[in-house]
């Protein structure tokens, strides 16, 4: 699922066909910064980014797109602790993915860089000496992940006290809380749309 | 015998009139604050209006534990609160509430207010010093920056009061502004300084009493949103209460000087003889009132000036404007 | 003792005599200008700042992590304590994302409904910022009167959600029908309360007049312009390098609001100017809240006028399940751009939710904007960026 946008495929089945304005925008960003591939998917455009031209992309890319919203990771993995697991655990690789937002100031335009980190090597260049902000953000992913940022000589924990074992937001991470007490778990989930059949009964009645 | 019980009745009677004073300043503090502010303020306690509001914390704050930190150096911390009140109270000595009502009339009753009034900075430094607190010491620092800044424009507007007196007495200078300045045929016409071109000098003394006062907006010592609370910072209990009470008689004390020195003291047009040792002390408590009523309103309207600006406005405005005033009464004493 | 250490000793009683040591000064967890439990570790020469370290964290309470053991319903409860100033306005974006996952689309009339309680969220969250920031710079009064004024937009907001600060009044396609609680079949209790608009409307007289007002008291204020003005300059680059949005961003010279530049909801149909100040400084923050107040007013009228009758709540499936899908969504909340990025792999609950806060991103600048101020100056720095610590540490 790297670099050939499945889901992209699915999204725009259910649009049109050809593609949608979205879809093109992320083409030709592709395009233009030179990026292994794309997907598109409610409108929310990702730029998949070789781990090595991390740095150089994005630093090329705030050229037109100014706005650096956040980077974090996502953590691919087969099992987890808590919550729902990916839907094929057998098919999946094993990886991080780091992830960071651009956006233009001008127009809605805006994408999310994607680049893939192994599990075992899990490093990547740091955004910090082209985008101060990106310094917090990074020591969230480092702590959270475990994730390196080679070039931020900052990474000490942000959030987490100093002496916390674990990175918390690894599929891995058991929550404790949850641990102890199993809630809302499988069987108890609040039946949500209570108030949506209450209103849909409400019309029927008076059609 | 006689000097012993005198100076017992004296210094009875001052300490509950400037305690008092005090609690009456607080609690229109309180008052004022709160309607300008869109609030009712104290409203239970005493059984109407909350009179008693003032009372009721002071009881309280009696109550509470008095800490001090383990690194405080005890006796200067213990001692700080004592020295900035002595210094408030010790103003009040020479303070005129009538011709003949004074405690002691001194010759350089300016002089030694000037000199004592200064004192309450040194307590202050004192507790911003021994409190072993970081947010004190800046507090107690910038409380001294600000003495050696306010007090140059100060004692130059007084200094402007003592020329066009003639005298250093602070009774001899409430007498001279009661004197006949000029005469419109057969109606004498007697001003005080501010209206016979104090102005200037009046403006820089309420000014300067402020900073030396450190209220809004020069309440840099204390300055709530960045020292926590200054030198305050770790006093509680009955310490506090002494520094709280000080900060409030001082006020009293500074506007009685105020008053004085540049508004007629316990004069006022018409009032001569037996009638101002009777009707002085009242005379004498309004003009207070109205310059206590001004501090307050200041301080509930202004933001907080930085402390740079605030000695580049001391250095750069204040102390040339009270040059120049001494210079243009001299002149003007000189030439009428 | 040998010579050398003696050589050490006497060398370092001199350099402490001569140059004054930086002074660490820690400034909260537990301070007045901090606005809850912010800690900076400043390096402190006399008043100047050398350095500053903000470390944040002391409210973090992992929310991405409780996000992905929880429906989709159930995260709308988490996230209004985001930022508890405006709780619905951060509610909005994650609702939208949701229903863009599921394609669903809420009803007009809900739609309008968001808008007028997100823009009353904002007034309020404003509201909060020129009470508080005048207080940090020693006036107390601007507090009690913005404060007093605030409370009749909470009380508009509890009107209708039920819940003055934390109103969880979002559903998936819709917003919750029925006001007061639980649900009923009686029609008339499934839409805003009766008067309404009528309240709304006197409280945006209200609005007006408060900002007059706030207007004579600070923004003429010779002595808050001396403390603002200036002050803090953050230019149009750095602001973008670090992320800053919102009201932070727009004082620097960029217009950049997402109710134009993406809009959502139904901010296309209504009028109103993007507020921006070209001077990056402590004073056009705070006069481009002021500002937004205004704006926010005219807006809520027009959506008075226009909001059309119809249901709160499209159809939706019983139990949600979001398809596989990434979606990134975002909403101008007061404070700027807050966003959601839901990874969805088919489940009831979100594999992964990253939430963008505003406050977070807008702090990440404190570092370099305190270095070599002095002390009051942070204060006025920090109090004009206008962040909420939840928001910060999520």
């Amino acid at each position: 699922m790297t670099d050939t946008p499945e889901a992209a495929v699915d999204a725009s089945e259910t649009t049109e066909l050809e593609m949608t304005a979205a879809e093109t925008y992320a083409a030709s960003l592709t395009e233009r910064l030179g990026a292994t591939g794309y997907s598109e998917e409610f409108d929310t455009v990702r730029v998949f980014v070789e781990r090595d031209a991390w740095v150089e992309t994005i630093v090329a890319a705030s050229e037109e797109l100014p706005f650096f919203s956040w980077l974090s990771a996502i953590d691919w993995s087969k099992t987890t602790e808590v919550g729902e697991g990916v839907d094929e655990p057998e098919t999946l690789e094993e990886r991080f993915e780091v992830i960071c937002r651009l956006s233009s100031v001008e127009n809605a335009d805006g994408a999310i860089f994607v680049a893939t980190v192994p599990k075992d090597d899990a490093s990547i260049g740091s955004l910090t000496p082209h985008f101060g902000g990106a310094e917090w953000h990074e020591r969230e992913a480092h702590e959270m992940f475990d994730i390196a940022f080679e070039g931020n000589k900052n990474l000490v924990p942000l959030y987490l006290p100093d002496d916390f074992i674990g990175h918390p937001l690894l599929k891995s991470y058991p929550l404790i809380a949850r641990e102890v007490k199993p809630w809302p778990g499988d069987v108890d989930v609040e039946p949500m749309p209570d108030v949506a059949s209450d209103s849909q009964d409400a019309e029927g009645s008076d059609t | 015998m006689n000097f012993w019980l005198l100076l017992v009745i004296e210094v009875v009677v001052m300490l509950l009139l400037v305690l008092t004073s005090s609690l009456v300043v607080i609690y229109a503090e309180l008052k004022a604050g709160s309607h300008m502010q869109s609030r009712i303020g104290p409203y239970y306690a005493g059984g109407r209006w909350g009179w008693a509001q003032p009372l009721a914390d002071g009881l309280k704050f009696l109550q509470k534990e008095d800490l001090s930190p383990t690194g405080a150096d005890k006796t200067v911390y213990g001692f700080a609160p004592y020295v900035v009140l002595m210094s408030t109270l010790a103003i009040f000595v020479v303070i005129p509430l009538g011709p003949d009502l004074v405690a002691v009339d001194l010759d350089v009753g300016v002089y030694f207010v000037l000199a004592i009034s200064s004192l309450s900075v040194l307590g202050i430094l004192m507790a911003g010093w021994s409190s072993a607190n970081k947010y004190s010491l800046m507090g107690g620092l910038r409380a001294a920056a600000q003495l050696i800044a306010y007090e140059l424009p100060l004692v130059l507007a007084v200094v402007a009061v003592v020329v066009q007196a003639g005298t250093m007495s602070l009774n001899g200078i409430v007498e001279a502004q009661n004197d006949v300045w000029f005469s419109l045929g057969s109606f004498d016409v007697a001003l005080p300084f501010v209206l016979r071109g104090q102005v200037l000098g009046f403006a820089i003394f309420m000014i300067a009493a402020v900073a030396e006062l450190s209220r809004i907006p020069f309440d840099m010592p204390i300055a709530e949103s960045e020292l926590t609370m200054g030198y305050l910072t770790e006093y509680s209990g009955i310490r506090f209460t002494m520094f709280f009470l000080g900060e409030y008689a001082s006020m009293v004390g500074l506007s009685a000087i105020a008053a004085t020195l540049f508004l007629g003291g316990y004069g006022f047009p018409g009032v001569t003889g037996t009638w101002a040792n009777i009707l002085g002390p009242g005379i004498l408590i309004g003009k207070i009132a109205v310059l206590v009523f001004l501090i307050i309103w200041i301080r509930w309207t202004w933001p907080r000036l930085r402390e740079d600006q605030l000695q580049s406005m001391a250095w750069t405005w204040l102390i040339p404007l009270a040059l120049l005033n001494i210079a243009l009464i001299a002149g003007f004493k000189v030439v009428f | 003792m040998t010579s050398r250490e003696m050589m050490h000793r006497s060398e370092s009683a001199v350099s402490i005599e001569l140059q004054t040591p930086d002074m660490t000064l820690n400034i909260g967890p537990q301070h007045p200008s901090t606005h809850g439990v912010l800690r900076l570790v400043a390096k402190v020469d006399g008043e100047r700042i050398r350095e500053v370290e903000p470390v944040i964290g002391y409210m973090h309470r992992g929310y991405e992590k409780l996000a992905e053991v929880r429906t989709y319903a159930q995260i709308t409860a988490l996230v209004n304590r985001i930022d508890w100033v405006s709780g619905f306005a951060s509610e909005v974006p994650f609702i939208l994302g949701v229903e863009k996952l599921m394609g669903v689309e809420a009803p007009e009339r809900a739609q309008w409904i968001r808008l007028i309680l997100s823009e009353l969220a904002r007034i309020s969250s404003h509201l909060v910022f020129i009470s508080s920031y005048p207080l940090e710079l020693g006036a107390t009064t601007p507090l009690m009167h913005s404060l007093r004024e605030r409370e009749y937009i909470l009380e508009l907001i509890e009107e209708v959600t039920g819940g003055r600060f934390h109103p969880n009044f979002n559903r998936v396609g819709g917003v919750k029908s029925a006001y007061g609680g639980g649900s009923t079949t009686k029609k008339q209790s499934m839409d805003l309360p009766a008067g309404f608009f009528k309240r709304t409307s006197e409280a945006m007289d209200r609005m007006d007049k408060i900002c007059d007002d706030i207007d004579t008291l600070v923004t003429g204020n010779e002595l808050i312009k001396m403390r603002t003005v200036g002050v803090g300059i953050i230019p149009p680059d750095k602001a973008l390098e670090f992320g800053l949005s919102g009201p932070n961003l727009r004082a620097s010279g960029v217009a950049y609001d997402l109710r134009k530049s993406d809009s959502y909801l139904t901010y296309d149909q209504v009028e109103f100017d993007v507020v921006s100040r070209p001077g990056g400084d402590c004073y056009d923050r705070y006069l481009v809240r002021l500002h937004e107040v205004r704006e926010s007013v005219k807006i809520i009228r027009q959506a008075i006028d226009m909001i059309p009758s119809g249901p709160l709540q499209a159809k939706v499936p019983r139990v949600l399940k979001a398809p596989k899908g990434h979606v990134y969504s975002r909403a101008e909340n007061p404070k700027g751009e807050f966003g959601y990025y839901i990874v969805s792999e088919g489940g009831k609950m979100p594999y992964r939710l990253k939430i963008r806060s505003t406050s977070f991103s807008n702090l990440t600048i404190l570092p370099w904007i305190l270095k070599g101020q002095l002390i009051p100056d942070l204060v006025a720095i920090m109090g004009s960026l206008d962040f909420v610590l939840g928001d910060v540490d999520r």
